[in-house]
């Protein structure tokens, strides 16, 4: 009788273990079917049942709290990534010299300054061999073309531009400031004045000013103002 | 039939197929496909991440240390559980060891005070953190929080439950269990009469 008793409760406590997936409809079939079996019978379970749905309809019912992602944070996000990869390339480096250190520090002392500078040689001969075959034959593609002005071939044009006035938080860092500027195409072109204003210009032909504006303004640790300077709003500053 | 089915879409926008493509390109080194993942699940891991660490402040750090481990680990992923479950459990371990670092800085006497500086928080966010469930999910250790907010919130089997925080099922359940009790002893409003297990 006592045997058929602790059964009873093991299993009473694995069906209320299982609830809370029952609930939320995860289980396997054959596992689902054997709490309803269950249920149909214990009262105990029935109202576990209902706490667990009222627990389940808090939690789901508090929301999405996410905002979404902004440009800037994923440009931080990779600067966060390329750091490390660097980190890395640098001990990778330190890994690969190791093993001529150790020949430089076995060897007897007089020769080790011979190894050393053979060494050097060696690496200059390797950096000029390969700045030639770069510097050969014509101009890499990826290199713009070389600007000459003379006295029939006028400056270029001045790209068009908006001008913005922003001031800064103080304790904003320079890193904070230049990711900030960076994902608005924007330079500091002016400043700071005497009340700390800068003046940034960002590119006429890229985002309306309103959306630039929006983005400076959705880092308010970084950036405690940011305007259009007065008369600029709509109007490049090279017309 | 599934009570919850919008719960499984907050987990899962894009068919796991699609996901561990991209995977596969963000292993070779694709960054438009690191910039397309980092999109599709930066809603997702922030909520995730907020819900477990219960501090705004650190969500952006934890989220960036997850994209790092995935752009370093995408060519180590097998492919045997979904690309969503690797990378909530890579988020759930990366989460709670900056809960452990920061406990521990703010155990040392010898830390300087943390810096006083006005983090932005959403109405919504605020809401999360300082209601009475919120309170009763923040008393709860971070590994029971874990395991109701991945049952309750995205509607996930207890096995899968498992394999992101990295436990047996019967450590799930465990977990479940004591968050369960607790739970009833701070929210009356769930109507707890009898037999509390």
């Amino acid at each position: 009788m006592r045997e058929w008793e602790d059964r009873g409760e093991r299993v009473h406590q694995r069906i209320w273990e299982l609830l809370p997936w029952y609930v939320n409809g995860s289980l396997a079939e054959r596992e689902r079917e054997g709490i309803e079996t269950h249920l149909a019978a214990c009262h105990r379970c029935q109202e576990e049942e209902r706490v667990c749905r009222r627990t389940a309809t808090a939690v789901a019912g508090a929301g999405e709290v996410a905002p979404s992602p902004h440009p800037v944070q994923f440009q931080r996000m990779l600067a966060h990534v390329e750091e490390s990869e660097r980190e890395e390339r640098r001990q990778a480096g330190g890994r690969l010299l190791a093993p001529f250190r150790s020949f430089v520090q076995a060897a007897p002392r007089p020769l080790r300054g011979a190894l050393m500078a053979q060494a050097a040689v060696i690496l200059l001969l390797i950096g000029v061999v390969g700045w030639q075959a770069r510097h050969t034959g014509a101009a890499s593609p990826a290199q713009p073309p070389a600007v000459y002005r003379t006295l029939s071939n006028p400056d270029p044009a001045p790209v068009p531009s908006v001008r913005l006035r922003i001031m800064f938080w103080p304790k904003a860092t320079e890193r904070e400031i230049r990711d900030l500027l960076h994902g608005v195409n924007g330079e500091i072109t002016a400043g700071p004045s005497r009340s700390g204003a800068y003046t940034v210009e960002v590119p006429a032909t890229g985002d309306p000013a309103g959306v630039v504006l929006a983005r400076l303004r959705s880092e308010p640790q970084v950036v405690m103002l940011a305007e259009p300077t007065a008369g600029e709003l709509g109007k490049p500053a090279h017309d | 039939m599934n009570p919850f089915p919008r719960f499984r879409n907050i987990l899962v926008t894009m068919s796991s197929s699609d996901e561990l493509t991209l995977l596969r390109k963000v292993a070779a080194k694709d960054r438009k496909a690191f910039e397309a993942l980092y999109h599709l699940y930066y809603r997702r891991l922030f909520g995730y991440l907020l819900k477990i660490t219960r501090r705004a402040e650190l969500v952006e750090e934890v989220l960036n240390d997850v994209m790092l481990a995935i752009w370093k680990g995408a060519a180590g992923f097998d492919g045997r559980s979904r690309p969503s479950t690797w990378i909530f459990g890579i988020a759930y371990h990366k989460a709670l060891k900056v809960l452990a670092r920061r406990t521990e800085e703010q155990s040392d006497p010898d830390s300087p005070e943390p810096v006083d500086r006005e983090e932005p928080e959403s109405l919504a966010t605020r809401r999360e953190l300082a209601g009475v469930l919120g309170r009763a999910l923040g008393s709860l250790s971070p590994e029971q929080r874990a395991v109701v907010e991945l049952t309750y919130y995205y509607g996930l089997a207890y096995p899968e439950i498992a394999e992101i925080v990295g436990c047996p099922v019967n450590t799930v359940k465990t977990r479940m269990f004591h968050a369960r009790r607790r739970l009833k002893e701070l929210l009356p409003g769930l109507g707890v009469t009898g037999y509390a297990g």
